[in-house]
């Protein structure tokens, strides 16, 4: 049997690989430092976003490091500067929605009813591909802008989620000690706050990981379907988009926000996927 | 990617509510058309609920048709004319049941710039299809062989890689996967070509230029269901037959493919599934960067006029697209644990 059962799906704690704190902390390092950068990035462009200083499309060289865009502004600059709202609105997506999802997943670990409710949601909300809730509240919702694609996306995003609080939290749910609790008519919201997501604090966490590398994904397609920010804004999804006609005369306009998005993805899923609980093989496997 | 984070792994509920002896009863064959007609009629359900929450959303938002096609210095009597006309006027429930009457029929209603859903997107949808089809079996083809792969040695050298890799790239949006492999295999090499040109009958000229569009979609999807397949095979490799057919002297590779493979199939299936949603909405993006001549283009112009019917439209397309994947997934799944049930 011994070839076959991987560590990674061994479900006695033992098989399970253990990250220590100092193997999670140097996953986590890459995705802050880079988060860090795309919030600073506005204060510390060399050149002004909006103003051109080379030809369009200009190649990398002399004053512009990275060369100019299609309207012969400062790639570099621009990079610089457009990352921190794609951040920031992925940021406030992973908070919304960890926090939602944390406080109705343990009703529906405590109520079966509620999260009867939410598996159907779910079900039906599988059906519409992201992509395309987000092009429909955006386009009713004229001047929504980045509020629209926000709030889409937590609508979109908030079902998942749940489930996978509501699947978490069950077990705690049906311990002895909520179960004494209600038995001695504590209040839904006493069990929720006290009993219940205290237990669930590593689950929470990866699921905030999760939702930003979530977020992360739907707020550039938003933005590269030029559903959320318009232009001029210096958006590195906007940015792909804007200058792909010139790919040949300027890679770097296309590459540099293109590896922007690329990294920031990558460095926070790894990050993310440090923070998953190590010790449930239910958690590791729906994760 | 909603979808995706958190798969639908779950058993559905439905089968439960019949009890055991009367399934027991039933021939087999009868058994599964049964469960057949069930699973059918619960995504029917699930599909017409989602077109009524569309609907009902873009009714709660502020703004319509009429009012977002507006010009410049139109006056507010030309917008109400022109919403008469769009028939915006009306009841909201008396417009959800023409449009949802509409739809058995083929009917996808008007756009705000008065041309027909339908016929705008007849041409589009099949190419978009076979693009995010093409990818969906590449994608199949490509996390079974990787994960099985990396199931033959746990814990080995292919395994570490094919694990990191997969965690890796599942995050990153298709349209950067896009841009780097234009890049790459199309202007720097000149092995492929970086835009689709389009044939007479509106479909692309040669299939070399679906390669790169598809890869593009291919390789996040790729990522996220080696991840499943490899998690699954690893449950099934605790499997007391699995044991059994080890200690029988079976080679791994033997073991892996008809023993442990068969068992994860169900899972594996619910996870690809769950991937066609994100490969249909990953292409409307990848075919803006390659110019493929799908709905991807449809709805660029829709965006720019904010034609909402038109996304409404491709919304019901995507949705029936994506009931019928997870439809056969449903089925697969009911035919491989038949005999377990």
């Amino acid at each position: 049997m011994k070839p076959l059962t991987g560590r990674r799906g061994g479900s006695s704690p033992k098989t399970q690989r253990r990250w220590s704190p100092t193997a999670v902390l140097l996953r986590v390092l890459p995705a802050a430092a880079l988060v860090a950068l795309a919030l600073a990035g506005p204060w510390i462009t060399p050149h002004a976003v909006d103003e051109p200083v080379t030809a369009p499309f200009a190649e990398a060289g002399g004053g512009a490091l990275l060369g100019g865009d299609q309207l012969g502004r400062d790639v570099l600059s621009r990079v610089l500067a457009g990352g921190r709202e794609l951040v920031l609105s992925a940021l406030l997506i992973a908070a919304v929605v960890t926090a939602a999802a944390a406080v109705i997943g343990a009703i529906g670990a405590l109520r079966p009813t509620v999260g009867r409710v939410v598996e159907r949601a779910a079900d039906v909300l599988i059906l519409l591909p992201a992509v395309l809730g987000i092009m429909l509240v955006a386009l009713s919702w004229p001047g929504g802008g980045r509020l629209a694609v926000a709030a889409a996306a937590i609508v979109l995003g908030l079902p998942y989620a749940v489930r996978l609080v509501t699947h978490a939290a069950a077990p705690v749910a049906a311990s002895g000690y909520v179960e004494a609790a209600t038995a001695g008519g504590e209040r839904l919201w006493f069990l929720v706050v006290r009993d219940v997501l205290p237990n669930l604090r590593a689950t929470l966490l990866a699921l905030l990981g999760l939702r930003f590398v979530e977020a992360v994904y739907v707020v550039s397609m938003a933005g590269f379907l030029q559903v959320g920010p318009q232009p001029p804004a210096a958006d590195w999804a906007l940015m792909i988009r804007e200058n792909s006609p010139g790919i040949l005369l300027n890679p770097w306009a296309v590459l540099a926000p293109s590896i922007a998005v690329g990294l920031l993805a990558l460095s926070v899923n790894l990050a993310a996927a440090a923070l998953v609980p190590q010790t449930g093989r239910k958690a590791v496997t729906l994760l | 990617m909603a979808d995706q984070l958190i798969p639908d792994l779950e058993e559905p509920t439905s089968l439960s509510a019949v009890p055991a002896e009367e399934r027991s009863a039933r021939s087999p064959v009868a058994r599964i058309a049964a469960r057949a007609g069930l699973v059918v009629l619960k995504r029917s359900v699930l599909l017409a609920t989602l077109l009524a929450v569309v609907f009902i959303g873009v009714e709660l938002l502020p703004g319509d048709a009429a009012s977002a096609t507006s010009e410049r210095g139109e006056s507010t009597a030309d917008v109400d004319r022109r919403r008469e006309t769009l028939g915006l006027d009306r009841p909201v429930l008396e417009r959800f049941w023409d449009w949802m009457s509409g739809l058995p029929t083929g009917d996808l209603g008007t756009s705000a710039q008065g041309e027909h859903v339908t016929g705008l997107l007849t041409s589009a949808f099949p190419n978009t299809l076979v693009l995010s089809g093409s990818a969906l079996l590449l994608t199949a083809a490509l996390s079974l062989s990787l994960a099985s792969g990396a199931a033959l040695r746990p814990g080995g050298r292919l395994d570490r890689i094919v694990t990191g890799m997969s965690t890796a790239v599942f995050a990153v949006p298709e349209f950067v996967v896009a841009v780097v492999l234009v890049l790459v295999l199309s202007l720097w090499t000149g092995w492929l070509p970086a835009v689709t040109l389009t044939d007479g009958d509106g479909s692309p000229a040669s299939w070399t230029m679906l390669v790169l569009p598809a890869l593009a979609l291919t390789v996040p999807q790729t990522g996220w269901n080696t991840r499943i397949a490899r998690a699954a095979l690893a449950d099934e490799a605790r499997a007391p037959y699995v044991e059994a057919a080890v200690l029988d002297g079976l080679s791994p590779r033997r073991v892996v493919l008809l023993h442990v493979l068969p068992g994860a199939l169900p899972t594996i299936a619910t996870g690809l599934a769950t991937s066609s949603g994100v490969l249909l909405g990953g292409a409307v993006a990848v075919e803006t960067i390659f110019n493929h001549p799908g709905i991807g283009a449809v709805l660029a112009s829709a965006i720019a006029d904010r034609d909402t019917p038109v996304i409404a439209g491709v919304t019901v397309l995507a949705g029936a697209a994506i009931s019928v994947v997870l439809l056969m997934a449903d089925l697969l799944r009911d035919l491989l644990t038949v005999g377990q049930r």
